[in-house]
């Protein structure tokens, strides 16, 4: 450094004259509470079970691939067999939210598209129970989130972009929008 | 083991002292970035010995990964160096991959490459705004947390989440970028040197950074490679090592990039070294998003990569010996994942990481091993104090660019 801008401070004028200039663009801070950012689509948020605009009940078959492939084993279902129709029955589905990682693996292997972490991310409980997602509470986050979305809602870990066709189950590979 | 009272009163040249001036620094520090503790003896302002004590942040991802899938263990991946967990999980990623013997499609590696690089770009923004502030100069980490939120955003909208991504999976990349993110990818890559020079401007030649970082915690080449440190603290020392050139993965042997070293590898150089490496990671990213174009519609994941779910066994063709009838073709059962051992190591921000991944073919790893830069950069901390004082130990630290949480996995 050279005795000139050793006794001129230069470069300590530079870098306020930097921020002073900052001091006059736009500021880049968000209010948080009184503003938010928009969530990107297919953000990992709070779970839900898809209420089917049909029959007004979940999507779910009880292959429990979900709660196979789920890092942290937090869905707990249990399913009977209907000694009529011989078929399926999701007798109980639940999900200990406090335990999940939101890595998205459930909504990606799911083959019907039953599960769905939704982008709403402000929930908080005050005990344990609070967070402990039954079936009924899943299909109410679903409304509570759905009706903030346009329609038809299409998540993007339902048929992930890029993935070839043949990796997909037949009903992901025709899956549309709720 | 501690020393002895004689030994410290001789090492400090008090013999009238009767015991050495102790102090802990951390776990709770906030200088220490994370939960280090530094056990400290001190003479006056003088260290006279550092022992850096570690596991606060121990939680078992190696042995964790044994009860799982290679699939589900990848999510563990992302908590080692959670600043940048992309890097992480692409490394995790190439072990299973070469153990699998699976080619990744080429849009999948480029995808990774620029994954790997602004994971690269936010660990390095984070460690200049926190090198700053530990030194003193404040607005440098309000400039470069506001580009840092600007990338998480980008990931956001690659995979949506900003921080434990899980991008990458076994066999390439578990969604295409949009085209929107590519324009956002191409603004941010317009912006960014603009943003670098901004920071230079502030810190690179003011004389408070200057007095704090000269001459501070010089470290020799030969003494660096000895030590095992990796990664730009090693090249700050001069020694030209990077995993991306010497053992290229991904898409790294289809990019031109350079790697910057430093002269004689003291706290400064290691800071010019890694601003370097911003400009170099900005570039590839660039370079990245070019190739795209060609591969457009390409599928992200190699058509035999293993399912998410993973089985232990899959069937197969195999022709069986039959005394009678020649040859029949049955269903054998073969693992998924066959019996064997690899290492792979790839460029973290942090340094060389490297994963040892031993296979049984039972479906879930046997032993999986994480060579972690923080931790051998953690062990070269009481070399580089030597004859310093106590507030060059936070130019120390923060110049090693430490994780705890890679360091104790």
């Amino acid at each position: 450094m050279s005795l000139t801008k050793t006794i001129f401070l230069t470069e300590i004028a530079k870098g306020l004259a930097l921020t002073l200039k900052k001091l006059f663009s736009r500021p880049v801070t968000v209010q948080y509470p009184e503003e938010r950012k928009p969530v990107a689509p297919g953000f990992r948020g709070r779970h839900a079970l898809v209420r089917d605009p049909e029959t007004g009940r979940d999507r779910c078959i009880g292959c429990m691939r979900c709660a196979k492939v789920c890092p942290s084993q937090c869905i707990y279902i249990e399913t009977e067999r209907d000694p009529e129709t011989k078929r399926r029955v999701v007798t109980k589905y639940e999900i200990e939210a406090l335990r999940c990682v939101y890595c998205g693996y459930c909504e990606e292997v799911c083959p019907v598209n039953a599960i769905v972490l939704t982008e709403f991310y402000e929930y908080v409980g005050y005990t344990r129970e609070d967070l402990y997602f039954d079936r009924e509470r899943l299909l109410k986050n679903w409304d509570e989130f759905i009706v903030t979305q346009k329609r038809p809602y299409f998540n993007p870990f339902w048929r992930p972009r890029g993935i070839p066709e043949k990796m997909l189950p037949a009903p992901k590979r025709k899956a549309e929008g709720v | 083991m501690a020393p002895t009272v004689e030994v410290v009163q001789k090492q400090c040249g008090h013999p009238e002292w009767e015991e050495p001036f102790v102090v802990n620094m951390g776990p709770q520090h906030p200088s220490t970035h994370g939960v280090l503790r530094l056990y400290l003896e001190l003479d006056g302002e003088n260290v006279v010995k550092c022992d850096p004590r570690i596991g606060y942040l121990h939680r078992g991802v190696e042995k964790l990964s044994e009860n799982m899938t290679y699939t589900q263990a990848m999510i563990l991946t992302d908590r080692l160096d959670y600043i940048s967990s992309a890097a992480n999980n692409v490394g995790y990623c190439l072990a299973v991959e070469k153990l699998l013997g699976l080619e990744v499609p080429r849009r999948a590696r480029l995808l990774r490459t620029i994954v790997c690089e602004m994971a690269r770009i936010s660990s390095h923004l984070l460690w200049l705004a926190t090198h700053a502030l530990d030194i003193g100069a404040m607005t440098v980490f309000l400039y470069c947390f506001r580009d840092r939120e600007w990338l998480l955003d980008i990931y956001e909208k690659i995979c949506g989440a900003r921080l434990t991504v899980s991008y990458p999976r076994v066999g390439g990349v578990r969604l295409d970028f949009t085209s929107e993110i590519i324009d956002e990818l191409y603004k941010f890559t317009e912006e960014f040197p603009s943003r670098i020079l901004d920071y230079e401007t502030l810190i690179d030649v003011n004389r408070i950074w200057l007095k704090r970082t000269k001459g501070i915690a010089v470290i020799s080449a030969e003494k660096a490679v000895n030590l095992g440190l990796t990664g730009p603290s090693l090249r700050g020392s001069g020694v030209p090592y990077d995993v991306r050139k010497f053992k290229p993965y991904d898409a790294y042997d289809e990019v031109e990039f350079e790697v910057p070293v430093g002269k004689i590898g003291d706290t400064y150089d290691r800071y010019r070294v890694r601003m370097e490496e911003l400009r170099q990671a900005n570039r590839i990213i660039r370079q990245c998003l070019d190739k795209l174009s060609e591969t457009e519609g390409e599928p992200v994941v190699a058509e035999e990569a293993p399912d998410l779910l993973m089985p232990e066994k899959k069937k197969t063709p195999q022709a069986v010996p039959h005394p009678k009838k020649g040859f029949l073709v049955k269903g054998a059962e073969v693992p998924v994942v066959p019996e064997g051992e690899v290492y792979v190591s790839i460029e973290a921000p942090k340094g060389e990481l490297g994963y040892y991944i031993v296979s049984d073919g039972s479906g879930k790893p046997w032993r999986v091993r994480v060579r972690a830069p923080s931790f051998v950069h953690i062990s070269s901390i009481p070399e580089l104090i030597k004859g310093h004082m106590v507030a060059d130990l936070i130019a120390v630290i923060g110049t090693l660019d430490v994780v705890l949480g890679e360091c104790d996995r």
